[in-house]
């Protein structure tokens, strides 16, 4: 056929952009030294270092406790939140449903920042809490608060998915159960959870699965305690010897990918399993809400409180952080209000420049990403044969990596690669690590609108005489255009969100913002890193207006 | 094959992994001539229709259009979909929502790099042949659902490809428009002489549409012909039962004579029946009568039973009144109501077909 030419090329880049980065770790971490070094040689003592040093048993020890702990208080309030707001007459469901998205939305280094400013010693609600009952009984730096906080703050992502899963659920079904004499407590022990207990397992398998991954929170609220998880353990070694270790950072992210890639694997096999049960029902049928009766104010409050806790404390804490000049015990805040760390901001051109970038990145970036997403979308789609499969596993691949790992390897392949070596200080190279890190969220996207196209009206475009290249621009690419624009729009939010990515491709030139703030909060610039952190919420603010605007849905 | 055949298929086999769809199905069409691939669903023949049009790809056999082969396993033949220059009517009109009416019939033409002004002209007159030229600018939501069917027959017919292919063409509609539709389609078709491959699932759809009728069976031809002889001269139990409405009885064979065997269906019953499979005596059978065969009678008489009538239903053109036999219902239509109560029912000898 005709179009393979195509399709072959797009295929081949793909795996190209995605295996050789992941290969160069691989083979990185095999090394006894960095690879440019002409003294480095084959060996294991990589390995032999990390797994001889008590800080990476520590930091698997904690990003254990992490990724177990959260999913533990994420997993069961999700469930809860989605059985409520699908389920039940809640008053003010329609309004709740945006907010209780936005953590997903909000950069996790920002939300870090957030809680230091509003919960830490010094924080705003610690200095008001402490005025009014004497003392604070919290201590934000512990490896407790951490969990909390990556729990409290994953629970959109179980709330997604339980929550489309109890949608798809009829109520059909429920009052068969009514009708057969089961009282509602039954009914949703015996019929409604474990109708939806497959998608329970997938989001508990990705909620672990993202406490390997959690690099922002801890690093901001793990740093002065000194509580090391794997991925910031990998953030520290970079100067660990003195020269670049980087054969060290290849082990240690050989040794994450060795956890997260079986964990992809088996999100895949249970969400195609979760997808199967969900067929096996009818047609969902009406739903009709489940009356709460007082309780609706309990579970009301309930849900106010956990708005308040992961949304409104750290984000009211940025934005009064980046405007007052002090504060503290006696202090009236308001006497204090000043624009001074904004107009440090914009008086640097570094600053201006990561902003000028991100906003650059967020929305060519984002148009491009979803362009290239598209190409690959379309040499897939209803095709069913070898080349498909592949694809398949070469958009999941990149998900198993996570950020701060990816753009390591793509800054080593700008710098291994002497063609592309002059690409390596430009935008482009944050860009290609942003589109490949997001490669499998990007490509469901795609998928899924490509998915609401009816085969007919291909098969139609086929039949009077159009070949298939000719479909997919006549026929597939314009229906698609709503979906196309709704996937730039999020792409551009979780491009601004993203941060840890662009870490190691941070040099002047590819400055942005989330790579700024990790590179600042370092060097303790906490008035820039406040009125920062602001700047990049108000981006994706502006992002989920402009997406809530038209339409798009925030899920899938 | 004659030079009249505008359509072949030889012997095409498909299978959707190692599950069979097709096995080895044979057909022609000839110039100018409507042919009704009739069948349940999972019959095979919505894939016998897209194989033909290239949207689904058989493992063997071959398809010809106009004598040049445009599927061949054996010769390693398989033209595109988009150069088989065929047209097919989607089941659910399969119209581009993002394209007018106009851009929708048009598109084909542009394709095929025909001249815009000549665009302009056969489209209008395309659609002025289906009565839609004042819709031309609509989108198709904008439409009913019998003018976005004309519409979706308009884009199928704008190029003149030699075979239309209709693909239930009737079933999205409600059912009253469709039998009005149906005399449309009919009408059409005959008028502008064109060779049409319709599938179905409705028996009386097919019969009023078309000349010939195939009955498909799991992938296979279960009998073809023309809507008279699939009705009146069923060669197997499937026809039999699949054409037309139908009281059947399970007994079996108890005297054979003259072509004719008498069926006991034990409780008292035997029936004098066609014999239209070679059971010998003592083996299970089914008579199969069409309900509008059996009549009430007035009182007793050869082949005639009395028998429970349990109740009559209102049709609006007729009654239906339901009979008791033991555990088995059988069905049968008068003109008027009758109360419950013993009948005597008349089952004409040839009327009853004994498979």
């Amino acid at each position: 056929m005709l179009q393979t030419l195509p399709r072959r090329v797009v295929v081949t880049l793909l795996a190209l952009s995605v295996f050789f980065p992941i290969g160069l770790v691989f083979y990185q971490s095999f090394l006894s030294g960095p690879f440019f070094m002409p003294s480095a040689i084959f060996s294991l003592e990589s390995f032999v270092f990390i797994f001889d040093d008590a800080d990476f048993w520590l930091a698997l020890k904690n990003t254990l406790a992490v990724a177990v702990g959260m999913s533990l208080i994420a997993i069961p309030l999700g469930a809860l939140l989605a059985f409520i707001m699908v389920r039940t007459d809640l008053p003010g469901r329609k309004w709740l449903e945006t907010p209780i998205l936005i953590p997903i939305f909000v950069s996790p280094v920002v939300l870090g920042f957030g809680y230091v400013v509003s919960l830490g010693p010094v924080g705003f609600f610690s200095v008001w809490f402490q005025d009014l009952f004497g003392s604070v009984p919290w201590n934000i730096y512990s490896l407790a608060s951490i969990i909390v906080i990556a729990g409290l703050t994953h629970v959109p992502h179980v709330y997604l998915y339980s929550s489309s899963a109890l949608r798809n659920l009829g109520s059909d079904v429920e009052e068969a159960a009514r009708l057969s004499g089961a009282s509602p407590f039954r009914v949703a022990r015996d019929v409604s959870i474990p109708m939806v207990s497959p998608a329970l397992l997938y989001v508990g398998v990705l909620v672990f699965f993202l406490g390997f991954e959690i690099f922002g929170l801890p690093l901001i609220l793990g740093d002065p305690e000194g509580h090391l998880v794997l991925t910031t353990y990998l953030y520290k070694l970079t100067n660990k010897l003195g020269t670049p270790s980087y054969h060290l950072m290849a082990a240690v992210a050989t040794c994450i990918i060795a956890v997260t890639f079986p964990l992809v694997l088996l999100q895949r096999f249970l969400l195609k399993s979760a997808q199967r049960f969900v067929a096996m029902k009818g047609k969902s049928a009406r739903q009709r809400p489940l009356m709460l009766g007082p309780w609706k104010w309990v579970a009301f409050s309930l849900i106010l409180a956990w708005l308040f806790f992961s949304v409104v404390v750290p984000v009211a804490g940025i934005a009064l952080r980046s405007m007052v000049s002090s504060w503290g015990q006696g202090v009236n805040l308001l006497e204090v209000l000043t624009l001074d760390h904004f107009r440090a901001v914009l008086d640097e051109a570094t600053m201006i420049r990561s902003i000028v970038n991100s906003i650059l990145i967020g929305t060519l970036g984002g148009a491009l990403a979803v362009g290239g997403y598209l190409a690959i979308g379309l040499t897939t789609h209803r095709k069913h044969d070898n080349l498909a499969r592949f694809v398949d596993y070469i958009v999941l691949t990149p998900r198993a990596v996570p950020g701060l790992m990816a753009g390591l390897a793509v800054f080593w392949v700008f710098l291994f690669v002497p063609f592309l070596a002059p690409l390596r200080s430009t935008l482009f190279s944050v860009w290609f690590a942003y589109a490949v890190v997001w490669l499998a969220y990007g490509m469901r996207l795609i998928q899924s609108a490509l998915m609401q196209v009816g085969p007919e009206l291909e098969e139609a475009g086929r039949l009077v005489g159009a070949g298939q290249a000719r479909v997919s621009r006549d026929i597939t690419v314009p229906l698609i255009r709503n979906g196309l624009l709704g996937a730039w729009l999020l792409v551009f939010m979780i491009f601004e969100r993203e941060y840890s990515t662009g870490v190691y491709l941070l040099s002047p030139g590819t400055e942005v913002i989330g790579a700024q703030i990790v590179s600042l909060w370092a060097s303790g610039a906490v008035d820039v890193v406040a009125a920062l952190s602001l700047i990049n919420m108000a981006l994706v603010g502006v992002g989920l207006a402009v997406a809530l605007r038209f339409g798009v849905k925030l899920h899938d | 094959m004659t030079d009249k055949t505008i359509l072949a298929v030889d012997n095409l086999a498909l299978s959707y992994g190692n599950n069979p769809i097709l096995k080895g199905v044979s057909m022609q069409l000839r110039r100018g001539e409507v042919v009704s691939l009739l069948g349940p669903s999972g019959s095979g023949k919505t894939t016998l229709l897209r194989a033909v049009a290239g949207l689904e790809q058989p493992h063997a056999g071959s398809v010809g259009i106009a004598g040049r082969a445009i599927y061949d396993a054996a010769a390693n033949i398989d033209v595109p979909a988009e150069q088989r220059n065929l047209g097919l009517v989607f089941q659910s009109y399969a119209l581009w929502p993002h394209k007018t009416v106009f851009e929708n019939v048009a598109y084909p033409l542009k394709l095929r790099k025909v001249a815009a002004n000549e665009i302009v002209q056969r489209v209008h007159g395309a659609l002025k042949n289906l009565g839609l030229d004042h819709l031309a600018e609509r989108y198709p939501h904008q439409l009913s659902g019998g003018q976005q069917q004309r519409v979706s027959i308009a884009r199928a017919l704008v190029y003149n490809p030699p075979v239309i292919l209709l693909d239930e063409p009737l079933s999205n509609l409600d059912a009253k428009m469709r039998e009005e539709a149906r005399a449309w389609l009919r009408n059409l078709i005959v008028e502008m002489q064109l060779s049409a491959l319709v599938v179905t699932h409705d028996q009386s759809e097919a019969m009023a549409m078309s000349d010939r009728i195939l009955l498909l069976n799991g992938g296979v031809i279960e009998q073809q012909g023309t809507p008279q002889e699939m009705y009146s001269q069923p060669q197997t139990f499937f026809v039999a039962d699949f054409m037309g409405s139908n009281n059947i009885l399970k007994g079996h064979v108890g005297e054979i004579r003259d072509g004719l065997a008498r069926v006991d269906f034990g409780d008292g019953l035997a029936l004098w029946g066609i014999r239209r499979s070679d059971a010998a005596i003592g083996q299970a059978v089914s008579a199969v009568i069409r309900i509008e065969q059996l009549h009430l009678a007035k009182g007793a008489g050869e082949h005639r039973a009395e028998i429970d009538l349990v109740t009559s239903m209102f049709l609006g053109d007729r009654y239906e009144y339901v009979f008791h036999v033991g555990d088995k219902l059988l069905r049968a239509w008068g003109k008027r109501s009758e109360g419950a109560g013993r009948r005597w029912l008349e089952f004409p000898p040839e009327a009853v077909w004994v498979f």
